[in-house]
This record gives structure tokens, C-alpha cells and sequence, in this order.
């Protein structure tokens, strides 16, 4: 009786809690509320034409380029983004590494938003979304397709992320016991996590392997899957350092100065990282050039695109995080961080629709309505973001 | 003369699937079992 | 080809050509292999009947042959219909090719989807339920053939495709289109037997057709198989498919899921362990699978 009676003590004071929370704080009219409260209230319109007159009346996909920016853009390249979580919690957790220790909340979160978001927004993508739990309730597995495990894997790395995040959201609560479960979890949970990453990460690549005959053949490899994986390690690296930068000067007040002082330690230590893996990557990419005898494409407007791709935005950023790591050079870092995402987004989206059916005569641009809405996602992401970081302990490290 | 009757390459995924489920969660009691007694053993000694 | 050889398949070719809309001879011979069709493209005359055809018996659109003109341009299929045919003028004159779903032995659009919704079914045509599909045009992605077709402008849309007429095999009927079609250039059987009756034609006019039967190898083969007097690239097809089915492209992959799924967890709790252990680790947690969660507090 008398646990009873503090239990529902306890679920009063959270209710409370949550409702005195939930309020808003800060100003309102910053910019970025000006910008970004229009832009998502647009969306929501277009989303509402989406849903009551077709995918057709706000989309410029064709029969030619059936997944167009909200697949190519939110999800393919957003999830690649979002490697930074996977990359960071391996580090900390598995390798024991703890100099990255006080990151790892605010890069799990990131994750996991992005995730929820950019795997979210698969949902207006689908043509049948009242149809999007069949993979999962059981009436029709396709075991064969890698969709179908991507599908799984997002849903399972999405339920890892949140158990790996759990703990900062019991220390907001104020529930001592149910934090010390959660973060027993942690290890378990961020070995899932690191596998399911590995796998989905790599599936987005597998994803395209059927298409063969309708990619570039300059972007197309039985080794996309593996491309794409080591991609996702460099894109995840340089995520951290270009968010950490912006969040540190965006929520200074937020940070103890010590927390502030240590970042840029680890931004070198994230650079070399980078440096490594985008030169691994770039190798990767040779090796194929070579034996798959591509120098005859070379020479074309594709060729040059691709010349681009790999030299402009892959091997020059995997110098300049070498040189900026050399010479303790912050600036040139988080240049080259910026480069390298860019790079990564150019990546996904040409193998995902710039060069698909690349010998279409009409190609896909994406139409001002679908621009909208995944600046909304991006956009309604952020207010999440800034919400929980706000309000949950995410810049202190664990204690 | 070939016959063409139905081949899916992939028909034993679902059993796969379900190997690897059972390997996980016997795999979480194993790492367990194989954690816990070694530390009793040195206790008695 | 042996004497048994040809004889089966005159006979087969005889009983096509007089069992009409009745197909009961046909299925027993092979009940349990694919069937398909056979487009003799040196038979076809570009009447369209095929297209009015499926069109009346999907409920799509009914093309108005006489007056639209269709033939001038190359058309693909589309969301309002299975099949089109389309004219290209070669140096045979010129040929009128019927295209529609190749109905792949081993189907892209099949492996590729989540839910089952595309479809093989163990005759052979490729098939497609509404209250599976989830709308992600994976399909469309993997179709070698680029086949299934969305409808973008509904609220509610549907992948739409040849099925081979799947519901009248059922009930014992020819697809509508070879029913339709008055040239005999449509030939609908069981797989070996069309093959069987393919070559036949090229062995026994070599000078008419080109040597090749596309769709014999085509993508690991399809149910489609065609004839033509011209080299194929000239009349539409894509030639450079390879002969490799197109699931194959996706095994490796999928082979190694489950080897990852186990091999890679076990392998980080070994470089964990062998990680330093004497660092203190701000509580890293391992006590959820080494079970020592009083040890470590």
C-alpha cells in the first residue's frame, strides 16, 4: 500500500515535471524561429496536398527517377550523417577510449534524431503508408529484399539509440534507480548498435545493387555496400566536428569551460581519424577505377563529375584533416569537415538520382514543394534538438 | 531440355533470421555464465 | 534437336494453334513449370488489338487504335496501362514490338520488395497485392526492364504491371492479349515448349530471324520470349543486361547479413575485453553482459 501511494507520489511529481518543461523558454523571435516557423508550416501544407491528391501533386519523380530528394537526401544521405553515433559510442564504450567521453550523449542524440526524423520522412515518401507496418507485424516478410532489412534495421537501431540515450532522459526525471538500469544496458546496447549500423549502413549501398544496368557505371560496384560503410565512418566524423562547432557556439551558456576547452582535443583526434578513413575510402575508389578499367568514362562530362567527387571532395579533405591535424590547425579541420559532408551528400545523391537512368533524356530536379519539406525535417529536427538540450543534462559528461 | 520451375535463391533466410535470434539470446547468457563462475572459483581459493 | 524433339513440338505448336481460349492440354504436359509467351515480332501487324484488349479486362485505359496515333513515337507502359506497342522502322521494314512485364524467372521487383507484395507465383507470372505493398517503388529501382509504373496523382496509388493475366490462368483462360491477337504472334505456353517452338522457327527459316531468342538468357531468363528479324537493340530491347539474374546481385550481401549479425558482435566484446579494464570508465556498462553489476559499484 505504501509503495503504491510513492509510486503514484512519483508519477504526480513526473507528470508535473514534464508539464512545467514542456513550456517554452528563451525568446521567441530569434532568427532562426523566423526562418524556420514558416518553412514548417508550409511543409505541413504540401504534406496535406501530399497526402489527399498523390505523391505526383507536389513531387517531380517520373516513372524514370522513382525516389527523387525525400529518399535520396533525408533518408540515404541523412542516415549516412547520422554514422557519427555509431562511430563515437564504439570508441567510448567498446574500445574504452575516454577522451571522447563527454561527447558521446550529444552525438548519440544526434543520432538518434536523426534517425527518427530522416527515417521518418520514408513515411511520406511511400506511396501506402497505412500499409508501413506489414514488414514488421509478420503478415509479409520480404527476406529476400534488403529493404525489408533496412527497414528492421533502422527500427532496431532507433529502440538501441533511445536505450543508449535513456540514461540522460532518467537523470532529467530525477529517477536514480531506473538510470542505473539504463546505463547497465549500455555496453549490450551499443554493440547492437555498432552491428545494425554496420549492416544498415552498408544496406543503403545494397540497395541500389540491383539497379546495375540503370547507374553510371562510374558509380555503380558490387562493392557499394562496402563503399558506403566506410563513407558513413568519415561522413559521422566530420558530422561531429561541424555540429560540436555549431553547438558550441550556439549553446555556450550550456558549457562548463573545461568541456569547451577539451572539444578542440578532441576535434584533432577526430581529424586524424577522418584523415585515415577518407584516404582508405579513396584508395577503395581507385582500386575499383582500375579493375573495373574505367579510364574510357573518364573523359566525358560523367568522367569529370566523377573526378570531382573523388579528388575535389574526397582526397583533398582527407589532406587538409592530415595537414590540419599536423599543424594544430582548428580552421583548416573544420573546413575540411565541411568539404568532406559535402562530399558525402554529393556521393549519395549521385548514386542514389544524378546518375541514375543517367541516360534519360529528362532528368529529375527536385520541385520547390519537396526542397520544403525536407528543410522542415531538418528544421523540426533542430527545435527537438535545441528542446532536449536545454532542458536534459546532455553537455555534462556521465558522472 | 532445361525445365523452368520456380528458384528462390533465398528461400532459407527466414530460418537464418531465426538461428541468429536464438544465437543472441543464448549468446547474452553465455558471455554471463562464462563471466560469473571464474570470479567465484578464485573467491573460494 | 532430336526426332521426339521436333515432334513434341509441332505438336505442341498444333494444339496452341487449335485449343483456342482452352489451355486444359497445355498445363498437364508441364503442370508444374512456368509459363510464358512467345512474341513472334515477324508475325505482328500492329493491329493493337492487344492493347484494347487489356485494357477491357484490367479496367485501365482503352486506347482508341484507329484515330490515336500512338504508333509515330516509341511509348513505354504506364500507369494506365500493362502494354503498348510500338513501331520501329529497320531495314526489314517495319516492326511492331509488344512490350509489357518480361515476367523474369527470378524477378528484380520480387527480391526487391519488403513485403511480398510483388509477387512470383510458382506458374510463373509476376503478381502484385495492394494490401501488401507499402508504395516504396523499390521495384521500380531493381526492374531491369524498368516495368512497374506508379500512379503519382492518386491519393491512394497502385503499382501497376502485367500479370500475365494471373486470374484467367486460374480459371483455365489464355492471358487476353494472346487471346486477342489475330496473328498467331503471340504464343502462350509453358516455358520449354515455347522455347522449343522459338527455335524451331529460327532453325527452320534461318534467313528470317536473327539467331537469338531475348528472354532465353536476358536477366537468367523471363517468361517473355521473343523473335525478331532484326538485331534487338534496333527494336527497343536493351541488350546489355547480362545473363546474370538479377537477385544474384544482391547475394553476397545478403549471405553475409547474418554472418555479421553474429560474427561482429562477438568480435567487439573480444575488443572490449581486451581493452584496458584498469582505466576507470565512468561506468561503461558492461555489467548488463558480464552480469557483475554489484562488483563494479
Amino acid at each position: 500500500m505504501n509503495t503504491n501511494v510513492a509510486t503514484a507520489g512519483e508519477f504526480n511529481r513526473i507528470v508535473r515535471f514534464l508539464i512545467h518543461e514542456l513550456k517554452p523558454r528563451g525568446p521567441w523571435l530569434t532568427t532562426f524561429n523566423v526562418i524556420s516557423i514558416p518553412v514548417i508550416v508550409a511543409g505541413l501544407v504540401i504534406l496535406c496536398f501530399r497526402f489527399i491528391y498523390g505523391l505526383g501533386s507536389v513531387t517531380n519523380l517520373t516513372q524514370e527517377h522513382p525516389w527523387g530528394l525525400w529518399l535520396g537526401f533525408d533518408v540515404v544521405t541523412g542516415v549516412a550523417l547520422a554514422g557519427g553515433a555509431y562511430v563515437i559510442t564504439f570508441v567510448v564504450y567498446v574500445m574504452r577510449v575516454d577522451k571522447y567521453q563527454s561527447i558521446v550523449r550529444i552525438t548519440v542524440l544526434n543520432g538518434l534524431l536523426a534517425y527518427m526524423f530522416y527515417g521518418g520522412a520514408l513515411l511520406f515518401d511511400l506511396g501506402r503508408p497505412w500499409n508501413a507496418m506489414n514488414p514488421f507485424i509478420g503478415n509479409s516478410f520480404g527476406f529476400a529484399s534488403v529493404l525489408f532489412l533496412i527497414c528492421w534495421h533502422f527500427a532496431l537501431y532507433m529502440v538501441a539509440a533511445f536505450v543508449e540515450f535513456s540514461p540522460v532522459i532518467a537523470e532529467w526525471l530525477n529517477l536514480e534507480k531506473a538510470r542505473k538500469f539504463l546505463k547497465s544496458l549500455a555496453l549490450g546496447t551499443v554493440i547492437l548498435g555498432v552491428t545494425l549500423s554496420l549492416l544498415h549502413q552498408s544496406g543503403l549501398g545494397a540497395l541500389f545493387l540491383m539497379a546495375m544496368p540503370k547507374i553510371h557505371p562510374l558509380w555503380w560496384s558490387q562493392f557499394t555496400p562496402v563503399l558506403f560503410f566506410v563513407s558513413s565512418i568519415y561522413a559521422g566524423l566530420s558530422m561531429i566536428i561541424f555540429e560540436g562547432t555549431v553547438s558550441h557556439g550556439v549553446f555556450k551558456n550550456l558549457l562548463t569551460p573545461k568541456g569547451h576547452h577539451s572539444f578542440d582535443d578532441m576535434v584533432f583526434g577526430l581529424a586524424k581519424g577522418a584523415a585515415i578513413t577518407m584516404f582508405v575510402y579513396y584508395v577503395f575508389k581507385a582500386l575499383l577505377f582500375i579493375h573495373e578499367k574505367q579510364w574510357d568514362l573518364i573523359n566525358t562530362s560523367w568522367g569529370y563529375w566523377y573526378l570531382l567527387e573523388v579528388l575535389g571532395f574526397v582526397l583533398v579533405p582527407a589532406f587538409m584533416f592530415a595537414f590540419g591535424h599536423k599543424h594544430r590547425s582548428l580552421n583548416i579541420i573544420k573546413t575540411a569537415a565541411v568539404i568532406a559532408l559535402l562530399g558525402v551528400i554529393l556521393n549519395r545523391l549521385n548514386v542514389s538520382i544524378i546518375c541514375f537512368q543517367w541516360y534519360e533524356p529528362v532528368r529529375y530536379y527536385p520541385s520547390w514543394q519537396e526542397i520544403t519539406v525536407t528543410l522542415m525535417v531538418i528544421f523540426s529536427e533542430i527545435w527537438i534538438f535545441r528542446w532536449v538540450v536545454t532542458r536534459m543534462p546532455v553537455f555534462s559528461s556521465e558522472h | 531440355m532445361d525445365s523452368f520451375t520456380y528458384v528462390n535463391i533465398f528461400e532459407t533466410k527466414g530460418l537464418e533470421y531465426l538461428l541468429l535470434l536464438s544465437f543472441w539470446a543464448l549468446f547474452v547468457y553465455l558471455v554471463r555464465y562464462l563471466s560469473k563462475p571464474a570470479k567465484k572459483r578464485t573467491e573460494e581459493r | 534437336m532430336d526426332r521426339r524433339g521436333f515432334l513434341k513440338t509441332t505438336l505442341v505448336a498444333g494444339t496452341a494453334a487449335l485449343a483456342g481460349d482452352d489451355l486444359g492440354a497445355l498445363e498437364l504436359r508441364h503442370p508444374e513449370e512456368f509459363v510464358g509467351v512467345l512474341v513472334d515480332t515477324t508475325r505482328c501487324i500492329g493491329c493493337r488489338a492487344c492493347e484494347v484488349a487489356c485494357g477491357e479486362t484490367h479496367d485501365l485505359f482503352v486506347p482508341d487504335v484507329i484515330n490515336d496515333g500512338a504508333l509515330a513515337t516509341p511509348r513505354k507502359t504506364s500507369e494506365r496501362q500493362y502494354t503498348v506497342v510500338n513501331k520501329y522502322e529497320t531495314e526489314q521494314g517495319d516492326i511492331f514490338v509488344k512490350r509489357q512485364c518480361m515476367h523474369c524467372h527470378q524477378a528484380a521487383c520480387a527480391t526487391a520488395c519488403p513485403t511480398e507484395a510483388m509477387h512470383k507465383t510458382l506458374k510463373g507470372p509476376v503478381t502484385w497485392d495492394g494490401d501488401k505493398c507499402i508504395g516504396c517503388r523499390f521495384c521500380m529501382i531493381s526492374c531491369p526492364f524498368d516495368v512497374p509504373k506508379f500512379e503519382y496523382n492518386e491519393w491512394n496509388p497502385k503499382l501497376v504491371k502485367c500479370t500475365m493475366c494471373f486470374e484467367r490462368q486460374e480459371k483455365g483462360l489464355k492471358p487476353a492479349c494472346v487471346s486477342a491477337c489475330p496473328t498467331d504472334a503471340l504464343q502462350f505456353g509453358v516455358q520449354v515448349d515455347n522455347l522449343e517452338i522459338a527455335r524451331h522457327r529460327i532453325y527452320a527459316h534461318p534467313d528470317k530471324y536473327v539467331h537469338q531468342i531475348y528472354g532465353e538468357h536476358e536477366a537468367g531468363g523471363t517468361g517473355w520470349l521473343y523473335l525478331s528479324a532484326v538485331p534487338f537493340d534496333q527494336i527497343g530491347f536493351r541488350t546489355d543486361l547480362g545473363r546474370t539474374p538479377y537477385p544474384e546481385y544482391t547475394r553476397e550481401f545478403l549471405y553475409a547479413v547474418p554472418a555479421i549479425l553474429f560474427g561482429v558482435p562477438a568480435f567487439l566484446l573480444g575488443l572490449n575485453a581486451l581493452a584496458d579494464h584498469d582505466k576507470p570508465t565512468g561506468g561503461m556498462g558492461s555489467e548488463f553482459l558480464t552480469g557483475d553489476e554489484e562488483a563494479e559499484r
